[in-house]
């Protein structure tokens, strides 16, 4: 047990380790090889070719060093998440051959229980790869020449996407005219559906382009994007624009709706816990043939007295046309009235879903019935007056 | 500064049949105002928002209620006593409250600008959703200037149905702001130059 938690640990320790190394030694000789000085293990292999010729320059012998240090550091690792590995299934009584990550993830939170609310920060034990980051090639030859004609941009993967979508984009406007003059139109039928699609998030894109990208600079991409997307003929470059796209979560399809019970009156009924909203909490129960009767703590609706709460409880009766249908129980406590309210609300519209149909299902969940309201109140700040009311400004 | 993500889409209270490409955009919550009630009115919603003082919501609500109410009371006073033209007299209140803000909003704005050590006051187009937020708080701000014996709903009610007519002091100041606006028209190329 004791060494599985030690590589868990060395795993960070090394880490650390070797990026005090690639600090201390960038020497006067590599500041070429500052901007990007990694590798990945496969591009040691191909090097030694290299290495064999005789003009190899400073940069170039600095980054193999320094490659092939990564390159050991990733095999120790690699070995050791194997031992672990071998360790953990030995415990869990389990075939180390076919102990997947799952089966890792799921033996740690066991025999680790952690009560760290941030899930980062509980203990895990992953594969060096996913561990430690991808690492670019190399980007010069032996004598220090680089490949890329944008390398001294810092970031030539970047600036290359960009010059890649602007060409895309030119394409297409040559297109456009040369259609134009034809007479022709861009084909309706073909047209690129983008709907179900986001572009890539900025941390993803920074993992395809294995470069650090800042937020201006994701916008611009965001921005070259856009513009090649709604261009007329668009779907003559569809490759390459799905190539950024990422497809979204069917949202309509995300929760399962619950089969309702029976109760001993042989109706139809729903329980929803769970229901919060600020820092009220509710129980929700709906049954289905009903008068419309509605229980709030054994209290009928003037539970509540102001207007707006009341309306907020027939909300989502009233727009499902399910009023004077259903019979509303509810059990809240804490909260004011608006937070309880808030929080009944949800639950009935919750508890609804399951007597009512699919399109009136999505209609809800585009009235925002459906989505759980996770405002809270904003802390106050130091030195204001409030969370945002800033101190009156006195001169002295 | 809110705390959804920026794809997330506002809530629609439309039942439409057609809607394949929201299907995947996910949706704020509805706030605790929305309703689909036949007594919503984004506009009135607004206008609640702003008569609130210290977050007491709930007066607010009452003053307004009780405004419409008094704007009903004299609209059928007015009905009854009218001879001929009856249809010319509007009771639904609501629609009244609506014609005032439409009348009362604003198109020009003076805004300072300074030029080589000089302020100009220059002209300079209002959005529409500040012109709906002048023209309400020039409602509110007649409203609350009144006698101690008045109360705001009663005061509220007359400069909404004088302001529906194209009358009273918010659409006077609407004109002044216009006309001012017109004798500082030379300034205006100060807005981009």
């Amino acid at each position: 047990m004791s060494l599985r938690v030690l590589s868990v640990n060395l795993l960070k320790n090394n880490r650390n380790f070797i990026q005090n190394a690639v600090r201390n030694s960038k020497g006067p000789g590599v500041q070429a090889l500052a901007l990007a000085p990694y590798a990945t293990q496969v591009t040691v292999q191909a090097t030694p070719a290299a290495v064999q010729k005789q003009k190899v320059s400073k940069a170039m012998k600095a980054y193999l060093e320094r490659a092939k240090e990564h390159d050991d550091f990733m095999k120790t690792q690699d070995l050791e998440f194997q031992i672990g590995k071998r360790h953990l299934a030995n415990m869990m009584g389990a075939d180390a051959e076919t102990f997947t990550q799952e089966d890792i993830d799921e033996a740690i939170a066991y025999l680790f229980p952690s009560g760290l609310f941030d899930k980062r920060a509980r203990p895990a034990m992953r594969s060096p790869e996913e561990v430690f980051p991808a690492r670019k090639a190399a980007e010069f030859d032996e004598t220090g020449r680089p490949f890329h004609s944008m390398f001294y941009t810092g970031k030539p993967n970047f600036f290359q996407l960009l010059h890649d979508i602007v060409e895309e984009t030119n394409k297409l406007y040559d297109l456009e005219e040369r259609m134009l003059r034809r007479g022709n139109k861009p084909d309706e039928n073909q047209k690129l559906e983008t709907a179900g699609f986001q572009l890539l998030p900025k941390d993803q894109l920074e993992r395809v382009l294995v470069e650090h990208i800042a937020d201006i600079e994701y916008q611009n991409f965001t921005n070259a994007m856009d513009r090649l997307i709604s261009l007329p003929y668009s779907y003559k470059s569809k490759a390459f624009i799905e190539r950024y796209l990422k497809p979204l979560i069917d949202q309509s399809k995300q929760l399962e709706v619950p089969k309702p019970k029976i109760d001993d009156q042989g109706r139809q009924y729903i329980t929803t816990y769970e229901c919060l909203r600020k820092t009220a909490r509710a129980d929700v129960t709906v049954r289905l043939p009903g008068t419309g009767k509605i229980t709030i703590n054994g209290q009928d609706i003037s539970y509540f007295s102001s207007e707006e709460c009341k309306e907020q409880l027939l909300f989502p009766l009233n727009y499902s046309e399910m009023l004077g249908k259903v019979d509303v129980e509810a059990n809240v406590e804490g909260g004011g009235p608006s937070g309880q309210a808030g929080a009944i609300r949800w639950g009935i519209a919750m508890s609804l879903r399951s007597f009512v149909d699919q399109e009136m299902i999505e209609s809800m969940r585009l009235a925002g019935l459906l989505t759980r309201d996770y405002r809270r109140r904003e802390r106050k700040k130091y030195g204001q007056e409030g969370a945002r009311r800033k101190y009156t400004w006195k001169k002295r | 500064m809110s705390m959804y993500p920026s794809h997330f889409a506002e809530p629609s209270l439309k039942k439409e049949t057609n809607r394949s490409s929201a299907s995947h955009i996910p949706v704020k919550a509805a706030t605790n105002d929305l309703s689909d009630s036949i007594f919503y009115g984004e506009l009135k919603n607004k206008l609640i928002k702003y008569i609130t003082k210290k977050g007491n919501k709930s007066l607010a609500r009452e003053l307004l209620t009780e405004t419409f109410e008094t704007i009903k009371r004299t609209q059928i006073e007015r009905l009854i006593l009218a001879g001929t033209e009856k249809e010319n007299i509007i009771i639904d209140s609501e629609q009244l409250l609506k014609n005032a803000i439409e009348n009362a909003r604003p198109l020009l704005q003076l805004s300072a600008i300074k030029r080589g050590g000089v302020k100009y006051q220059v002209p300079v187009p209002v959005t529409e959703k500040k012109s709906y937020f002048l023209a309400m708080k020039w409602l509110l701000d007649a409203a609350r200037e009144k006698d101690r014996k008045v109360h705001l709903p009663e005061k509220l009610a007359w400069e909404i149905l004088d302001a529906a007519c194209g009358q009273g002091r918010v659409i006077k100041k609407k004109n002044d702001l216009h006309r001012q606006c017109e004798s500082n028209r030379a300034y205006a190329h100060y807005r981009w130059s």
